[in-house]
């Protein structure tokens, strides 16, 4: 059985607490100029909190720990969001952060089964090849983006949930090797290997490189799976062999990389303060200047930077809240991750599947956070659910539908009644 | 099950590295925030203070002082403007700054630097000069305190920089932390090569004669100071006459051979020829180590480096730590340090110096002798000059600007163990003036001892 440390009833209050206890901070030390701007931010987390509580009653699921983590981590972040600058409810995000709650149910009713997704997996690849399409007809060539009236879309966003069907539903056909000259071949590798060169492909021609990680991690995570199934013991040397591809592949890639990502992996912030260092060394002030404790949500700076809301975020909630307020943010969304490790998936499809949403989560953080801090390349992507963004939120929102799908337990088929069985037998 | 472990693991491996990374983060945050707070457009500067308390420089900025109370030190302790970069508040601006990764900038902080200058002194040492250009520097040889660090032209850094225009060369800089034609001061160096090759029986048997000039084997003149000439001299003679010709052939002797002197003066922190010119750093300034050419025993400009003139270059700060190493008897050099501890935000004492040396650069057995020359070489020629102090010491003339200019140095220390001091004087243009170098000297010990 399932393990649920707590109660329905106690997870809502936990959650309802903690929304409560940054609101109060909020209205304590923010910076605010009129009251109601606290009352309405307080008006719509909380009404969030509640509402969702009420609708997760009529879900009849194993185990609810994952909804309530992600009701956490998304309503901290539309506090956190809300008072960059000053407080005040920050409505497009809020509103993206229901957007991701309704896809995270969609992720979560669609891959509960593994049976039925299984048999659904053409629409994976159908889904890919569209969204692909979308890119190289939509988008410019210095461009994921794709500009509808004010809206703006990265198709690219999306191919991340379905690369990860992709390579969860891909496991079961390792066994179909099929003889090509002195090769034994599955198809499937070669289809799947085909979609990461074309995705790579995509991202170099429109020089939107940041996200070409996150696919890599998805696909090698997806990749080792497949690799080693279905034998327990995993190859040493087909370990050594990724691992040497993929350093071949990331030093041509440096070596390669066109001068402007050059002059960007490269840069000395601090000799480059107002050029290509300006966001990372601005953004580290920002943290120094925060502390463990921050300045108080809405006293910050950082908000006059380019993509403070997005590809700094971390340091803009360092500033305003802390240090601890944004590594707790970090544990809670790590705590999300770490679930399958308490309650383990039933199926190596789900397992699969578990396996390539951290990769894509934890990548993606650490590209962002490690980037921001100039501990790594900067790069420029979003944390999941923290960041502004659409395209982003509703994506997260869908993985970790799948990732709480992986809570489910196995569908199998029914089996036939042992009469009609019998009965077969004897007319053949 | 093994299947869905793996997975399992798998997860566990990504956030593990996750969080190492992040522990990484938090750790090199903790320990560069006061770096990150040095590019920040607010900052909370505490003090500088000299060793018996005097304010060297004010962070704060409120403080009330007479004019050109800074300007002793207006070179060396700098400011935070950002015009002067070696200086030792623009090199340790993060432990001025009132900061704390837990309590953010404090004002009213108890961030200092607690320096070794004396104030008193080095304000002595600027009046001495009397307007004139130079230097001079002297440090406890024994701890490797730098107690004056004077350099003129300079300035008080509390009338800021709208005028800069109009600043003397040199005034943004601490001539003692950059090389400068050393004079007849390189000949100290030239006597510890020659010992360390020949040993001291041997050099003390050498002599040569010298008649005001010397032509030397490739057929250039060597002029001595004395047109007249010292006749037949040793060693001990030579130096205190400081003959030119003498050293021109020492230089060419046969049993002085010139890789050997490479290799002295490589140890002694020569770059010679195209060596790699490397930095001397205390306390995050910088100061240029000494170089010259030497290519051939018989050529004039192999000579003339070895006796101080040229493009030999060293910095008094050099010279004056070499004068540590005879001084201490062993051979091994003093370090300098400015800072003798720094007080952090709260007010607790961090980063006290401590006293260093150098590797041996040369034999205790070379530094003994040197000390001798050099003791009687004071006791001969400096006794009524610096009275009162018995110092070893050996001058210097340098030529500069092609030979349109002297200028003029001393090198030397104080032989009491109650006032250990190693010093270098240098006045630019010696000619245009009547101050010298040993009165500059004589109040610099006055001030100190």
């Amino acid at each position: 059985m399932y393990k649920n440390g707590l109660s329905y009833f106690s997870s809502a209050l936990f959650v309802l607490a903690a929304h409560a206890a940054m609101l109060l901070n909020v209205f304590a030390n923010g910076k605010y100029e009129n009251i109601n701007d606290v009352i309405i931010l307080s008006g719509a987390v909380l009404g969030l909190d509640i509402i969702y509580f009420i609708v997760m009653l009529f879900y009849k699921q194993m185990t609810y720990t994952i909804d309530f983590i992600l009701l956490l981590i998304l309503n901290m972040s539309v506090i956190f969001q809300s008072c960059f600058g000053g407080v005040h409810l920050s409505v497009k995000h809020f509103a993206m952060c229901i957007g991701a709650l309704v896809t995270c149910r969609f992720g979560y009713l669609l891959c509960r089964s593994h049976k039925w997704i299984q048999e659904q997996k053409k629409y994976v690849y159908i889904g890919i090849g569209i969204l692909i399409l979308c890119i190289l007809t939509l988008t410019g060539s210095r461009s994921m983006w794709i500009q509808i009236g004010s809206f703006s879309l990265q198709p690219s966003e999306f191919i991340k949930p379905l690369l990860v069907l992709a390579c969860a539903t891909s496991v079961m056909e390792q066994q179909n090797k099929h003889k090509v000259l002195c090769f034994n071949i599955v198809y499937e590798n070669v289809i799947l290997l085909g979609i990461i060169v074309l995705i790579c492909g995509l991202q170099w021609w429109c020089r939107d490189l940041g996200s070409l990680p996150t696919f890599v991690g998805i696909y090698v995570c997806g990749l080792f799976f497949r690799l080693c199934y279905p034998k327990a013991k995993l190859s040493k040397k087909a370990i050594a062999g990724c691992i040497a591809v993929l350093a071949i592949a990331a030093l041509a890639a440096l070596k390669f990389a066109p001068s402007y990502v050059q002059d960007r992996l490269f840069v000395d912030i601090w000799n480059d303060k107002s050029g290509n260092g300006y966001q990372q060394s601005q953004a580290l002030i920002a943290i120094a200047e925060g502390g463990w404790f921050g300045k108080g949500p809405g006293n910050g700076d950082l908000h006059n930077v380019f993509a403070y809301e997005t590809d700094i975020v971390f340091s803009t909630i360092c500033e305003e809240w802390g240090l601890l307020y944004a590594l707790m943010m970090i544990f809670a969304i790590l705590l999300m991750l770490s679930v399958p490790l308490i309650n383990p998936p039933r199926s190596y499809f789900h397992a699969t599947m578990a396996a390539g949403i951290c990769a894509a989560f934890t990548v993606q953080m650490a590209l962002n956070i490690f980037g921001s801090c100039n501990l790594i390349p900067f790069t420029g992507v979003t944390i999941p659910f923290i960041s502004q963004g659409g395209s982003s939120m509703v994506t997260c929102g869908f993985l970790v539908g799948m990732l709480s799908a992986t809570q489910s337990p196995v569908f199998k088929k029914p089996k036939k009644k042992k009469s009609s069985a019998k009965q077969g037998r004897a007319s053949a | 099950m093994k299947s869905i472990k793996r997975g399992q693991r798998m997860i566990t491996l990504f956030i593990l590295a996750f969080i190492a990374g992040m522990i990484v983060l938090v750790v090199k945050i903790q320990k560069e925030s006061p770096f990150y707070m040095m590019h920040a457009d607010t900052q909370i500067l505490g003090n500088v203070y000299d060793r018996n308390g005097q304010v060297l420089f004010d962070g704060s900025g409120e403080g009330t002082y007479e004019k050109n109370y800074f300007i002793d030190v207006g070179n060396i302790i700098g400011d935070d403007k950002g015009q002067m970069t070696n200086t030792l508040v623009a090199a340790n601006s993060e432990k001025l700054n009132n900061y704390s990764f837990s309590e953010g900038l404090v004002r009213g902080g108890k961030a200092a630097i607690y320096s070794t200058l004396d104030h008193y002194a080095n304000r002595a040492v600027y009046d001495a000069y009397g307007g004139r250009k130079g230097c001079a520097i002297a440090y406890d040889y024994k701890t490797g305190e730098i107690l004056v660090c004077v350099s003129l032209p300079s300035l008080d850094v509390t009338h800021g920089y709208d005028d800069i225009d109009s600043f003397e060369t040199g005034t943004l800089i601490s001539k003692n932390l950059y090389g400068t034609v050393p004079g007849s001061t390189q000949k100290v160096s030239t006597l510890i090569a020659a010992l360390e090759i020949m040993g001291s029986d041997e050099l003390f048997a050498k002599s040569y004669e010298c008649t005001g000039e010397y032509i030397n084997k490739s057929g250039d003149n060597i002029k001595c100071h004395n047109s007249y000439g010292h006749g037949m001299q040793n060693i001990q003679e030579a130096v205190e006459n400081s003959c030119n010709p003498f050293f021109a052939q020492l230089v060419e002797d046969e049993d002085f051979p010139l890789d050997g002197i490479k290799n002295v003066y490589r140890k002694l922190g020569y770059a010679v020829n195209e060596d790699e010119k490397t930095k001397i750093e205390f306390d995050g300034l910088v100061s240029d180590k000494a170089s010259t050419t030497l290519e051939n025993s018989f050529d004039f400009d192999t000579q003339w480096g070895c006796i101080g003139q040229g493009d030999t270059l060293v910095s008094p700060l050099q010279l004056m730590m070499w004068q540590s190493a005879i001084a201490n008897g062993t051979g091994k050099m003093t370090m300098p340090y400015l800072i003798d501890y720094c007080t952090d935000v709260e007010g607790k004492i961090t980063d006290r110096a401590v006293t260093k040396h150098s590797k041996e650069l040369f034999a205790a057995s070379t530094a003994q002798t040197v000390r001798q020359i050099l003791l009687t070489n004071g006791a001969d020629n400096y006794s009524s000059s610096i009275s009162g102090y018995t110092v070893a010491v050996k001058s210097g003339t340098a030529q500069v600007k092609h030979g349109e200019e002297e200028n003029s140095l001393l090198a030397g220390f104080v032989d009491d163990p109650r006032n250990p001091i190693a010093f270098c004087i240098m006045i630019e243009d010696k000619n245009n003036g009547s101050i010298t170098t040993e009165q500059i000297a004589n109040v610099m010990l006055d001030a100190l001892c």
